[in-house]
């Protein structure tokens, strides 16, 4: 069974259709990559996955649960939402890094919080806080920054803030986990770093939606590549179908055009 | 020696009773000062919120009441909240005592300065990154959760230095309320001029003046200092 699967997926800001219809599917340890020029809808896709934004038609599905359905109008509590909402992961492109907590605070605030409504939390209240700190300080030292615990966001470079980013949406354990240009922001010095942690999960079968500008990582990394343009998918395939044998000009001309083969 | 005359020429005993006088006075500014602060920083988020909301009547008729406010003098508010209700309305409800009179100047006072820092707060809450919020919410918080445990505290950060200019303000503007008659700091100084003829006393006030905000400069400069741990 696919773990994700979108149907239709539409999306207008008033007269601007930014989504024309978009269907893919994913299994599990599937790495994905978005690629085509800006403007495309390749991050109001990931944001209508993430319920950032609501479309106005389609369907989300996750391991077979329905979890957005256009054509159903019902009013989704906010507590349905945000259950909804934790399947899935998102790192922003400009790191998003909550300033006033350190690396260590950053990662365990959102799970902290959510265990807050655990009806034993207050017995266990001191386990439970240790189990997160751990967890948090695990995934900190997969992603390499384990001497940086204390440190506060400012005091990091751009690729170590979006890896402490990785970290943080890690936390809650998502079935998928999606990036939006992970690494536009950042000086080409520092992109080696976050590629290097996204690819390593990877290799731990994290199921993935990249979008991404790096043709060069997507052709390594994913096993799938969606190319959009004008708010449809235009092609997709394996990452040799596209970068060997795209059947559209279009795709061709992007990919050439980047020179990054 | 010219020193020793000057010394000689005071008379100490004038002073020390000038300065019980002052001191007085000085204790209702403070009253004043600190009641508005007490007042108006939990009404002025009220009224950002207000002005924030989705609903248009709500919001309309707070930024309605914000222009009014900020658009017209404190002192013209004290005079109009002290005397409109007895003289519009033939009915006073201060009654003719000192306290209705300190009430009266209270409310005006905390409105007053609840209208100005409720924009203070608006810019501070409109300033935070979407991306903030949108960080949260992928993280699966609740708006409030988001608000209290993300937004708060830079917030907070942002605006200590405009809130911090406006509390010094009210410090000298404490000093309005003789207008219906609340006797603080200033008039008590300024007495001595009509009934002694010396104004040494009204310089007095100066330096309580400056003292007090003196120490409050100290205070916020502090603050500041305290949230310098993290950058917005």
């Amino acid at each position: 069974m696919a773990i994700l699967e979108v149907k239709n997926l539409k999306k207008s800001f008033g007269e601007l259709e930014v989504l024309k219809g978009i269907d893919f599917s994913l299994e599990k340890g599937d790495v994905m990559a978005v690629i085509g020029s800006s403007g495309n809808g390749k991050t109001t896709l990931l944001r209508c996955i993430n319920f950032l934004e609501t479309p106005n038609e389609g369907e989300i599905i996750v391991n077979g649960e329905t979890l957005f359905d256009a054509s159903q109008k019902e009013n989704a509590s906010e507590s349905d939402i945000r259950k909804k909402r934790l399947h899935f992961g998102l790192v922003f492109q400009n790191f998003n890094l909550f300033p006033q907590y350190t690396v260590l605070g950053n990662v365990m605030l959102a799970k902290e919080l959510l265990e807050k409504e655990r009806p034993d939390y207050k017995q266990n209240k001191k386990q439970i806080k240790a189990e997160i700190e751990a967890e948090a300080r695990m995934l900190l030292d997969e992603v390499g920054l384990s001497d940086k615990l204390d440190f506060y966001p400012h005091q990091l470079s751009g690729g170590q803030q979006q890896r402490v980013a990785i970290a943080r949406a890690l936390a809650l354990k998502p079935d998928i986990l999606c990036f939006d240009e992970p690494t536009s922001a950042l000086d080409p010095e520092l992109t080696g770093e976050v590629l290097k942690v996204i690819k390593s999960l990877a290799d731990s079968n994290m199921t993935m939606i990249v979008v991404t500008h790096e043709m060069s990582f997507a052709r390594d990394v994913a096993n799938k590549i969606i190319f959009m343009d004008e708010g449809k998918i235009l092609e997709e395939g394996s990452p040799e179908d596209i970068f060997e044998n795209p059947k559209h000009e279009r795709v061709r001309e992007f990919i050439g055009g980047i020179g990054a083969i | 020696m010219f020193e020793f005359s000057f010394f000689a020429q005071l008379d100490w005993e004038q002073i020390r009773e000038v300065l019980t006088s002052l001191n007085i006075g000085f204790v209702k500014s403070l009253e004043i000062f600190f009641l508005t602060l007490l007042g108006s920083l939990p009404l002025g988020l009220v009224i950002a919120f207000g002005s924030m909301s989705n609903i248009g009547i709500i919001r309309w008729f707070n930024k309605l009441l914000v222009w009014v406010i900020r658009g017209t003098p404190l002192m013209l508010q004290l005079i109009i909240i002290y005397y409109g209700p007895g003289i519009i309305l033939g009915n006073n409800w201060w009654g003719s005592g000192a306290t209705g009179r300190f009430i009266a100047a209270m409310i005006a006072f905390i409105l007053n300065y609840a209208c100005y820092f409720s924009e203070i707060y608006r810019g501070g809450i409109e300033g935070i990154p979407k991306g903030q919020y949108e960080a949260g919410e992928v993280l699966g918080m609740t708006k409030s959760q988001i608000f209290f445990k993300v937004v708060l505290l830079q917030v907070i950060k942002r605006i200590i230095p405009p809130i911090g200019n406006e509390v010094i303000t009210l410090v000298k503007d404490t000093s309005l309320v003789r207008v219906i008659a609340v006797y603080e700091l200033m008039w008590d100084g300024q007495n001595y001029i009509k009934s002694e003829g010396i104004i040494w006393p009204m310089l007095f006030t100066g330096v309580y003046y400056l003292l007090f905000s003196g120490l409050l400069t100290i205070f916020l400069g502090w603050l500041e200092k305290k949230m310098d741990y993290f950058k917005v």
